[in-house]
């Protein structure tokens, strides 16, 4: 079958965590990334689908630029994307961003306060660099 | 993650980005695990689970699952049978959808009202299953 | 050979079924000597969402060509098809009812909508379109607009 993608556009797949609040700043910060920041040029993979052998999401993360974000060291976004596809573009740990873990008590990992919230959008930033970055190597 | 020997019920949810009623999944463990039955059900992340993480993976064996989807492709209930968990039943966000058809959750990031409402429902109806499980 | 034409558009693959006709709203129609099968294609089915509701015209009821003949509610949008014939309704499938599913699972198979004997089949499918000039339709309609993911 042949791939016809219209426009270059470069996957993420993210973490959502569910034990941690860097779980959901993940999620938070790639779904800003899908709907606002560069809606029309990212594609979102779904981890879980992607981990029950979802071919659509694998085969795009095989063939085109893929980037994971994750919200702990155990990187199961990068873990994944390499075991069934290949080297991802390149890899965002939500921890290694902030400097250090975000204290449960400050926040909430259900609902994210506002400093939470803050580390969510410069996460978000740091991914639609990385977006930008993979479009222009691909060019 | 919680060591208690308490015996409890694991809640999965899907947690998928995509669709808001991936939201919902997640929303709806949240406020089982959270509020309702804060003491006899725990959560866990599905896709730690499906790395092989090896907590994950004697927790799911030697508790009770549930597991909570967002559509059809019911990714949480495959996963967790593909980890040899322990797996009494699944729920659908989409049969809170159709019980409560006057809900329209639209927005996935942060969920709006509706969403909530929904997740609540769900999470109720969750919380009445983790009691006959624990009977 | 796949019986499917198939293209890839973001992530999602989009397959329209060789050797049926569709209508310009997405729906396929397959010939099965005097009557037609109905269904809603690939296309539709992705773009539409997961269907929670479906409402179908009665079995043995009479339908005319462009009157509503199903209606389908996902969480994201409500979509109404209509009839390409007039005719009898013979079957309707009635699984979908507790299954709604199967029209995103299997649109071209488990997935039937109903089945109708028109009155005037040969005149009808003229209005229809072959699967490769659908594909063609398909593809612009992705090319211009931009799905939700999954």
């Amino acid at each position: 079958m042949m791939a016809e993608i219209q426009e270059k556009k470069v996957g993420i797949i993210s973490c959502s965590g569910e034990e941690r609040v860097e779980g959901t700043i993940s999620r938070v910060a790639t779904r800003l990334v899908l709907g606002k920041l560069r809606p029309n040029k990212t594609v979102t993979l779904c981890l879980p689908l992607f981990l029950a052998g979802g071919r659509e999401e694998r085969e795009f993360a095989r063939d085109y630029p893929t980037i994971t974000v994750d919200g702990c060291d155990k990187m199961c976004a990068k873990v994944a994307t390499e075991r069934y596809s290949g080297n991802p573009a390149s890899s965002i740990v939500v921890a290694d961003l902030t400097g250090k873990w975000l204290c449960p008590k400050l926040s909430s990992r259900r609902k994210l306060n506002d400093e939470a919230l803050a580390v969510a959008r410069k996460v978000a930033d740091k991914i639609a660099e990385e977006v930008d970055e993979a479009l222009e190597h691909w060019e | 993650m919680d060591s208690s020997t308490q015996r409890k019920v694991i809640v999965i949810p899907c947690s998928g980005i995509g669709k808001v009623f991936g939201s919902i999944s997640r929303e709806a463990t949240y406020e089982l695990t959270e509020n309702l039955r804060k003491e006899t059900t725990q959560t866990l992340c599905l896709a730690l689970l499906v790395s092989g993480d090896e907590e994950s993976l004697q927790l799911v064996r030697n508790n009770k699952c549930i597991t909570v989807d967002g559509c059809p492709l019911q990714c949480a209930e495959k996963n967790v049978k593909l980890a040899g968990g322990d797996f009494a039943c699944s729920f659908k966000v989409v049969d809170a959808y159709k019980e409560n058809r006057y809900l329209k959750p639209r927005t996935v990031t942060f969920l709006d009202h509706d969403g909530q409402q929904m997740a609540t429902v769900l999470a109720e109806k969750i919380a009445k299953k983790v009691d006959d499980l624990l009977r | 050979m796949s019986e499917d034409l198939q293209t890839v558009f973001d992530k999602f693959e989009f397959r329209v079924r060789k050797g049926y006709s569709y209508t310009e709203d997405d729906l396929w129609v397959s010939v099965e000597n005097d009557r037609v099968r109905l269904g809603i294609s690939d296309y539709l089915q992705r773009t539409s969402g997961d269907a929670a509701f479906i409402e179908i015209a009665k079995e043995g009821s009479t339908v005319e060509r462009h009157a509503e003949l199903a209606m389908i509610e996902t969480a994201k949008t409500t979509v109404s098809l209509h009839s390409p014939f007039s005719g009898k309704i013979e079957e309707v499938n009635q699984t979908l009812t507790e299954k709604p599913e199967l029209l995103n699972l299997d649109p071209y198979g488990e997935g039937w909508l109903v089945t109708i004997t028109p009155q005037n089949l040969e005149n009808d499918l003229k209005s229809l379109m072959a699967a490769e000039h659908y594909f063609q339709l398909m593809t612009q309609k992705l090319q211009s607009g931009k799905l939700e993911s999954r």
